[in-house]
């Protein structure tokens, strides 16, 4: 049962709540600050009252009545799920614990799902190389502290660099993680599959030194038409881009999508895929690269 | 009957939140899913849960509300929070943490014994509330089948006992695939019950979409594990029609581009393999146990290298459709066939010299390459479909786009 309350945000403020009242009364406040980081909202006036009123006879003058702190044991569908996962080639990266409830059976496995239109050449997670510097930048994040890569970049030149981790970004489509790190005046990315090596050095990674790269900088505006269901696999194609949609006309939208200008050249070849059901508008620079491809194209 | 922001069935709430994640673009007036009323009432509630995510426009048409969600900065997928919302009663609660305390201690504990101190609970906090043994006895065997308590008989006597079973999974590893991995909303329950850790990983073309069809998603994979029927109840939003099919489920394919999620399962009443929408099943009823299973998952791995997506449309006919394109490119742009390479999926990529490559594939449906070929527009020296009004259409779309921006005379 995947839609239960025993997942729910109330069951588990609850849980919290009773545990914070396990050894001396709770304070509305505490109570009400448990409530807003656990449940929603609108959560505070409906958990409260019920908690106070005896609607759920759990806490009597802050103090909870049960014995020992809330117990919630793993479901079978989370077991299965955990056994799904530890079949997964990429759970290595994290470490050699990969046997997780082997008396279960397995929620799905690779014969039963598939990404079909996942790039070949992602990142190889059977290497012990890889795996290696996975976790030292793993630890190097969770640490904060800085590394010396050994990186080989697409022309195959070495060069060493010293670099502050922040975090790491996954890649569905490509298959493949990049190192993000932080620093001024511009963060740095480098795909995990090019670094050769990475080594400790001294120093902290603090949290005032960090510029997030991947913040969407830019916006393409274009007007559709809603033909051959072109809306629907516009806006689901883009649906993980922040933007904005607007009805012209029975048949005609304007869609405004808001980007990372590095991926300028991937939203163009993104936005030339739909054909003529698209027409940017806006900016200039955007309809001039779209111009560019198509007279090249007349050209050839 | 009184406004919540929990709710009983998550169907309720799933199209508005695609209408909301999707589209974006509807006022109250134009929502057709249900009343102005019940649009309010949803709304509401999906604003108490996700009410950061949330836009708001003013149009000639109204008010329009949308998620504004770039999926790249967030560590979590925010409409998780929807799967938290389920409904319950105040005896459900209230009986969840009083049993769960009474079996805390790790022992067999008596059926008679756990209806005695449920009441001791009661009685000591002075609550005019009392459950009577058939509701404690329902309780315990739903939280059996769930698999959180298990049950022994012995004689007459029932005891129940907590199973205890903790789970060994790094924080980043599960923080990573409550997000890649299908199903994640079930991470996401396991890392509420986390202490708060520092998330290490984010995720770019991360499509989010597919979490509101996790419970269709949940029961289609029960059911392969199964090797059953199931019958589907299917939705088509044009024509507002619901339908019933009987099927054999037998994969999931997922689109990394687009995020969508598909079935592909033989269908009894068509008598052959056919593909199916995730978001447009609104229900999964499990069957009888399909002793062909296995044989049509063999078919299906059969086929598969003549599958460029997901389509099967043109199977049955007897010529497979051929699509082969060459590019030419530059000293400089050498990634253009290492693009082909990585990207050519059931293809064949053939270098002719150093600046130009040839791409052919023989797939049932050769429409669905035509999005991927646009891509390499102003490198195509020649492009050919098997199938002629394909061709076409392809050549007209390249004439209209000329014309759209302007480019020669669009003839």
């Amino acid at each position: 049962m995947m839609f239960s309350e025993l997942y729910s945000a109330y069951y588990n403020a609850v849980a919290a709540i009773l545990n914070e009242a396990q050894g001396g009364a709770i304070s509305d406040e505490k109570l009400r600050e448990i409530i807003e980081k656990h449940a929603f909202t609108e959560s505070v006036l409906n958990i409260e009252p019920a908690l106070k009123n005896g609607d759920w006879p759990l806490i009597k003058d802050g103090i909870s009545v049960l014995k020992h702190e809330p117990a919630m044991p793993l479901t079978t569908i989370q077991k299965r799920w955990l056994r799904a996962i530890s079949m997964d080639r990429r759970l290595k990266l994290f470490g050699d614990d990969t046997e997780l409830f082997p008396e279960v059976e397995p929620l799905f496995t690779q014969e039963d799902v598939e990404v079909f239109d996942r790039f070949l050449d992602g990142d190889d997670y059977g290497d012990e190389n890889y795996r290696e510097n996975f976790r030292i930048i793993l630890d190097a994040i969770k640490n904060r502290y800085p590394l010396r890569l050994k990186v080989c970049d697409r022309r195959g030149n070495r060069y060493d660099k010293i670099v502050r981790p922040w975090h790491l970004e996954y890649s569905e489509k490509d298959d493949k993680f990049r190192l993000i790190t932080s620093g001024k005046p511009y963060p740095g990315a480098y795909n995990l599959g090019r670094i050769i090596s990475c080594k400790r050095v001294n120093g902290r990674v603090s949290e005032a030194s960090v510029d997030m790269a991947g913040t969407p900088d830019r916006s393409v505006t274009f007007e559709l038409t809603d033909e051959r269901r072109a809306l629907e696999r516009v806006l689901m194609h883009f649906a993980h881009l922040k933007k904005e949609v607007e009805r012209l006309g029975d048949n005609n939208y304007r869609v405004t999508l808001h980007y990372d200008g590095d991926d300028e050249a991937e939203m163009v070849i993104r936005i030339l895929s739909f054909g003529p059901v698209i027409h940017v508008v806006e900016p200039k620079e955007f309809v001039e690269l779209i111009r560019e491809r198509l007279m090249r194209q007349r050209s050839v | 009957m009184a406004y919540s922001e929990l709710i009983k069935n998550f169907n309720r709430i799933r199209e508005y939140m695609r209408e909301f994640y999707v589209y974006g673009f509807k006022s109250r007036e134009q929502f057709t899913v249900g009343s102005a009323r019940s649009y309010d009432n949803e709304r509401r509630r999906v604003e108490s849960w996700l009410g950061d995510c949330m836009s708001f426009r003013r149009s000639p048409d109204g008010k329009n509300v949308f998620f504004s969600i770039d999926s790249r900065a967030y560590y979590h997928n925010p409409l998780y929070k929807a799967w938290k919302a389920k409904s319950f009663t105040d005896g459900d609660i209230t009986l969840h943490f009083i049993l769960m305390d009474i079996l805390s201690g790790g022992q067999d504990v008596l059926f008679s014994r756990i209806v005695e101190e449920v009441d001791d609970y009661l009685t000591q906090y002075g609550s005019d509330k009392m459950f009577d043994e058939s509701t404690i006895r329902k309780k315990l065997k739903e939280y059996v089948e769930c698999g959180i308590i298990s049950m022994k008989k012995e004689g007459r006597s029932v005891s129940y006992r907590l199973c205890e079973a903790s789970d060994t999974l790094s924080d980043e590893a599960l923080d990573f695939f409550s997000e890649v991995a299908p199903l994640g909303v079930i991470g996401s329950y396991l890392l509420d019950k986390r202490k708060p850790h520092r998330e290490i990983t984010t995720f770019k073309h991360h499509y989010i979409t597919g979490t509101m069809d996790s419970e269709v998603l949940c029961e289609l994979f029960l059911c392969m594990g199964r090797k059953c029927f199931a019958t589907l109840k299917t939705i088509d939003r044009r024509h507002g029609e619901e339908y019933l099919r009987e099927i054999v489920p037998l994969k999931i394919m997922i689109s990394a581009q687009s995020g969508r999620q598909y079935l592909l399962a033989y269908s009894a009443e068509l008598g052959k393999i056919t593909t199916y929408r995730l978001d447009n099943i609104a229900q999964v009823k499990a069957g009888e146990v399909c002793p062909e299973f296995d044989n049509y998952r063999e078919e299906l791995s059969r086929i598969s290298d003549r599958i460029w997506g997901v389509s099967l449309k043109n199977r049955g006919s007897e010529e497979l459709e051929r699509v082969e394109f060459t590019l030419r490119y530059s000293d400089d742009e050498q990634f253009i066939y290492r693009r082909l390479l990585r990207e050519k999926r059931v293809g064949r990529v053939e270098r002719l010299d150093k600046n130009s490559a040839r791409f052919s594939c023989e797939v049932y449906d050769s429409s669905e390459l035509i999005p991927w070929i646009r891509t390499f527009i102003c490198r195509i020296v020649d492009v050919h479909f098997s199938n002629q009004e394909l061709e076409e259409q392809f050549r007209s779309d390249l004439l209209s786009m000329y014309e759209m921006y302007g480019v020669g005379d669009g003839e």
